[in-house]
C-alpha cells in the first residue's frame, strides 16, 4: 500500500489557513515596510486571528483544548503559513509544538491544571524554550566521528532553598519567541558542578522576578519569528515548576520537520510570484513564459519544490509513525534532517531564480522577491547550515554512536 | 606571455588599495544600513576619489585626464570593489561613459562637456535606457516586434529635440551631472534604427528626477527614475547620427568605444573585488573563529568551501586580466560578455561560501556577509540573466557567421 491521500481533516485546515493567508496575511506582507529587512516588528494582530483559528493551539491534544494535529498536519499549515509571512508561522508553529510537548507530555497534572487554562484562553500566551547558551557552539563540526561525548554545556545553575523555591542564575541566548512568550521552559543544570550532570528543565513566567527579557535587534536579525536573550539573577520560581523529561530534545524531534516546511512556504511564495509575474511580463513580443529561457527556469523551481515537499511530507509521515521504519517501509535514516537539508538548499536556489524572472525588481526593497532570497538564505542556515546537518546525516549513515553525553543519560 | 604589471599599473594599483583600504571601507557597512535609498550616497567620498583621478582616470590624456589602460581599469575597479562595490561602480560609472565621449563625440562637444566633467569633483555621469516597459527588449531586441523597446520620444523642433517620457533605474540618477539618453527618435522603425543618443545635462528644463529606487544591494548606488515633460535638448546635443544610438553603445555586436565591451569588464572586475574581499574574510576567520576547541581551519568541509573559494575567484582574475589586455589590444570577441556572465556566477557562489563559512549556529546576521550577498544578487539583471548570456552566445555566433 502506499497512499498519499491527505485525510479530509487535513484538507479542509490547509484551505482554512491558505483562505486566510490570502485574505489576511499576504496583503499585510507586501506592504513595503514589511519587506524592509531593517524593521520588520511582529504582526500582532494577525497572530490573534491565527490564533482564534486555532493554529497556536494546534498540535496540542483535543483533550488539552487544541486540535490535536499531527506533524503532517502542522507541516500543511506551516508551508501555507509561511507562504504567506515566514515570521508568524515560525512563532505559531514554535508555541503549538512546545504546547503539546509540555501539556500532553512533560508536565504533571498540578502544573497542567495551573498552566494550560492560562494558556488556552489567552490568544497571547506564547510559549518559549531557553536552552542555548550565550557564546555556546552546539555544532558537531570538529566532533564528527570522533568517539567524545558532547557536552551541552549548560551553566544556567538552578539551586533549591530549603523552602523548596528554585533559585535561577544564569543567561540564555537565541530564545525562539523570547519578545512574547509568557511562559518560558529553561535548561538548567542542577549540580553545584558544572559537569554536564543534573541537567533538567523548568518553568519560568515572563513575570518572575529576577528574569530579564531582551529581544534582539531587528536589523541584526537572522532567524525566522522572534528571537532574545535572557538573563536570570536571582530568579526564583516554585518548587513545582520543576519538570521531567527532556524538553529540548522532544522539541527538536517534532519542530524539524516544521522548520523544512516553513522554509518550502518561502520558496512557494517566490515560485507562485515568479509564475504570475511571467504570465504577465511581455518582453520579446510575448509574455516571458513563452520564453524557453524562462520555461526552464520555471519548470526548475517546481521541480525542485516538489521533490522537497515529497521530502518534508515523507519526515513528518515518518515521525507521526515511528513503526514505519521498524517495519521496514521507511529507511531508518534521519529523514527530518535530509528533508530540511535539500528543502534549504532548493529554496535558496528556487529563490534566486525567481527573482531573476523580475529583472531589477527582483532586487528592489518594497517587491518580495529580496526578501523571499533573503528568508531563504536565513533558512538555509538555521541550525549550523547545510554542512552541519550533512555531517550529522553521515554519522547516522555509518551507523556511529557516540558516547551520550552525561546530560543525556541523566534525561533517560 | 606575461603576466606581470608594469609600473605605472601598479602605482595606480597601490593608491587603489590604499584609499580603499583607508577611505571606503570604513564607510561601507554604514552607508549599506541607513534605510532611505537617498541618503546612502556621500558625497565626500567622491571628491575625495576625484581628486585622487578615481573619477577622471579614463580620460584620455590629450583632453586633460589621465588615460589610463584598461589593465589599469581593471586592476584599480576590483581594489576600490574590495573594499565597497558600490561605490567603486560610482566612479566607474564614469569612466563608461568618459570612453564614449573621448571616442564619438566632436570636439565641440568635449569643449562643452568634457572640460566641466575634468573640472568638478563631483560632476558624474550616468546613461538612460531601461524603461518600466522595455529592459530585456533594449538588450535584445525581438526582430518580430519591431516597435519593442524603449518609448521615451524624442520629437524635433528646428534647432531642438523635445523629450516625453521615463527612465528607470538609471545609474548615478539623483547624483548625476550629465545623462547619456537614448531616445526614440523614430516610434516607427526598429529599436536599432530608431533610436538616438542625446546629451542631457541634468538641468535640462523639463527634466527632473523621480523615485530613487529602494535596492537591497549596492545601497551606495544611485539608481533613479528620470522623467522628461516636454524637456528641451538642443540638436548639438546628439551623440554621433540620429538613429546611430544603438551602434554608438555597443549593439549585438559589441562596440569598441566603451558602451558594451567596457560595461562587461567593469562588471567582472567588480565582481573580482568582492570575491577577493570575500576570500580574505573567510580565510582570515577560518584561521581565528574556534570550534570544538580547534581552529576552524582545521576542518575539512572549511578548507574544501576556501578552496573552491580561491579556485573560482583566481579563475575569475585571469578572465578578467585577459580582457582588460584584449581591450588594449583592441582585439574583440565575445570574452568579455562571456568573463561578465562567468562573474555572475563566481560571485554568488563565492559570497554565499563567504557567508557559509562565517555563518555559525547562531541566530544574529553577520553584516559584511549579508552585504556582500545582496550586493552580489545585483549581477543576477545586470550581468548574467539568460539574456545576458543569449546575448553573448549570438556574439559569438556572429563570429563565425
Amino acid at each position: 500500500m502506499y497512499d498519499l491521500h491527505l485525510a479530509s481533516e487535513q484538507l479542509e485546515i490547509r484551505e482554512t489557513v491558505r483562505d486566510f493567508v490570502a485574505r489576511e496575511v499576504k496583503p499585510f506582507a507586501i506592504k513595503s515596510e514589511r519587506l524592509e529587512a531593517l524593521d520588520r516588528a511582529l504582526p500582532l494582530p494577525l497572530l490573534d486571528k491565527a490564533s482564534q483559528l486555532g493554529l497556536r493551539t494546534l498540535a496540542l491534544s483535543e483533550a488539552g483544548g487544541g486540535a490535536g494535529a499531527d506533524t503532517l498536519t502542522g507541516c500543511l499549515v506551516a508551508e501555507e503559513l509561511a507562504a504567506g509571512d515566514p515570521d508568524l508561522a515560525a512563532v505559531l508553529t514554535e508555541t503549538s509544538c512546545l504546547g503539546q510537548v509540555l501539556f500532553d507530555r512533560v508536565m504533571t497534572s498540578a502544573q497542567r491544571d495551573r498552566f494550560l487554562p492560562l494558556f488556552g484562553e489567552d490568544d497571547r500566551f506564547h510559549l518559549a524554550l531557553a536552552d542555548r547558551e550565550p557564546d555556546h557552539d552546539p555544532s558537531l563540526g570538529a566532533d564528527y566521528h570522533r568517539p567524545v561525548a558532547r557536552e551541552p554545556a549548560i551553566r544556567t545553575r538552578a539551586v533549591r532553598t530549603g523552602s523548596g523555591e528554585w533559585i535561577l542564575n544564569g543567561a540564555k541566548d537565541c530564545v525562539a519567541n523570547a519578545p512574547l512568550a509568557k511562559l518560558f521552559v529553561v535548561t538548567v543544570t542542577t549540580e553545584p558542578q558544572a559537569d554536564g550532570d543534573g541537567i533538567a528543565s523548568i518553568l519560568v513566567p515572563r513575570d518572575a522576578p529576577g528574569l530579564t527579557v531582551t529581544p534582539h535587534e531587528e536589523k541584526d536579525r537572522w532567524f525566522h519569528g522572534a528571537c532574545g536573550a535572557l538573563t536570570f539573577q536571582d530568579c526564583r520560581v516554585p518548587a513545582q515548576y520543576f519538570l521531567d523529561g527532556n524538553v529540548a530534545r522532544e522539541h527538536a524531534r517534532l519542530s524539524e520537520p516544521i522548520a523544512a516546511a516553513i522554509n518550502l512556504g518561502i520558496g512557494r511564495a517566490a515560485y507562485e510570484a515568479a509564475l504570475d509575474y511571467s504570465g504577465l511580463r511581455i518582453q520579446g513580443g510575448r509574455r516571458i513564459i513563452e520564453h524557453q529561457a524562462i520555461g526552464t527556469k520555471l519548470a526548475e523551481i517546481a521541480i525542485r519544490l516538489t521533490v522537497a515537499r515529497n521530502a518534508v511530507w515523507q519526515a513528518a509521515w515518518a515521525a507521526d509513525h515511528p513503526e514505519a521504519c521498524d517495519g521496514g517501509s521507511l529507511p531508518d535514516l534521519p529523514l527530518a534532517a535530509i528533508a530540511r537539508v535539500f528543502t534549504a538548499e532548493a529554496v535558496h536556489r528556487a529563490a534566486k531564480d525567481a527573482a531573476e524572472c523580475f529583472g531589477a525588481m527582483g532586487v528592489m526593497r518594497d517587491m518580495p522577491l529580496q526578501k523571499y532570497v533573503r528568508d531563504a538564505l536565513i533558512s538555509l542556515h538555521q541550525g549550523g547550515g547545510p554542512t552541519e546537518a550533512k555531517l550529522e546525516i553521515a554519522e547516522a549513515l555509518a551507523g556511529f554512536r557516540r558516547a551520550p553525553a552525561v546530560s543525556a543519560r541523566a534525561a533517560e | 606571455m606575461d603576466f606581470a604589471l608594469n609600473e605605472k599599473q601598479r602605482e595606480w594599483q597601490a593608491k587603489a588599495r590604499r584609499f580603499a583600504r583607508e577611505e571606503i571601507r570604513p564607510l561601507s557597512l554604514p552607508r549599506d544600513d541607513i534605510a532611505d535609498p537617498r541618503e546612502t550616497f556621500d558625497r565626500d567620498i567622491i571628491v575625495k576619489g576625484s581628486k585622487l583621478g578615481f573619477r577622471t582616470m579614463a580620460v584620455p590624456k590629450e583632453w586633460g585626464g589621465h588615460g589610463t589602460d584598461f589593465v589599469t581599469q581593471a586592476v584599480v575597479m576590483a581594489e576600490l570593489a574590495k573594499a565597497d562595490s558600490a561605490i567603486s561602480k560610482t566612479f566607474s560609472q564614469c569612466w563608461k561613459w568618459s570612453h564614449l565621449i573621448a571616442a564619438v563625440c566632436t570636439d565641440e562637444q568635449k569643449e562643452r562637456f568634457l572640460k566641466p566633467f575634468l573640472a568638478d569633483d563631483l560632476y558624474l555621469l550616468g546613461k538612460g535606457i531601461s524603461e518600466p516597459s522595455a529592459g530585456s527588449d533594449n538588450r535584445l531586441p525581438p526582430e518580430d516586434d519591431p516597435k519593442a523597446g524603449l518609448k521615451l520620444r524624442g520629437e524635433r523642433h528646428g534647432d531642438e529635440w523635445i523629450l516625453n517620457g521615463e527612465k528607470c533605474f538609471i545609474a548615478n540618477g539623483s547624483v548625476g551631472k550629465l545623462f547619456f539618453l537614448d531616445v526614440r527618435t523614430n516610434p516607427n522603425a526598429p529599436l536599432r534604427q530608431g533610436t538616438t543618443m542625446f546629451m542631457v545635462p541634468r538641468d535640462t528644463p523639463g527634466f527632473r528626477i523621480g523615485k530613487v529606487f529602494n535596492k537591497s544591494g549596492w545601497r551606495f548606488y544611485q539608481n533613479a527614475e528620470l522623467i522628461f515633460e516636454n524637456a528641451r535638448v538642443p540638436h548639438a546635443n546628439i551623440v554621433g547620427e540620429v538613429g546611430g544610438a544603438v551602434k554608438k553603445s555597443g549593439g549585438q555586436g559589441g562596440d569598441t568605444t566603451g558602451g558594451d565591451l567596457f560595461g562587461d569588464l567593469e562588471l567582472a572586475a567588480n565582481a573580482l573585488g568582492v570575491c577577493d574581499d570575500a576570500c580574505e574574510q573567510a580565510l582570515n576567520h577560518a584561521r581565528t573563529a574556534r570550534q570544538g576547541g580547534r581552529p576552524l581551519f582545521d576542518q575539512q568541509v572549511i578548507q574544501l568551501k576556501l578552496n573552491r573559494m580561491h579556485m573560482l575567484t583566481e579563475a575569475l582574475r585571469s578572465f578578467v586580466m585577459r580582457i582588460a589586455w584584449e581591450h588594449d589590444q583592441k582585439i574583440h570577441s565575445a570574452n568579455p560578455g562571456l568573463a561578465m556572465n562567468f562573474s555572475t556566477d563566481v560571485i554568488q557562489e563565492v559570497t554565499e561560501l563567504y557567508m557559509d563559512v562565517v555563518t555559525g549556529p547562531g541566530c544574529r546576521r553577520n553584516h559584511h556577509a549579508d552585504k556582500l550577498t545582496r550586493d552580489a544578487m545585483i549581477w543576477s539583471h545586470l550581468a548574467g540573466d539568460s539574456v545576458q548570456r543569449m546575448k553573448v552566445a549570438r556574439r559569438l555566433a556572429k563570429a563565425v557567421a
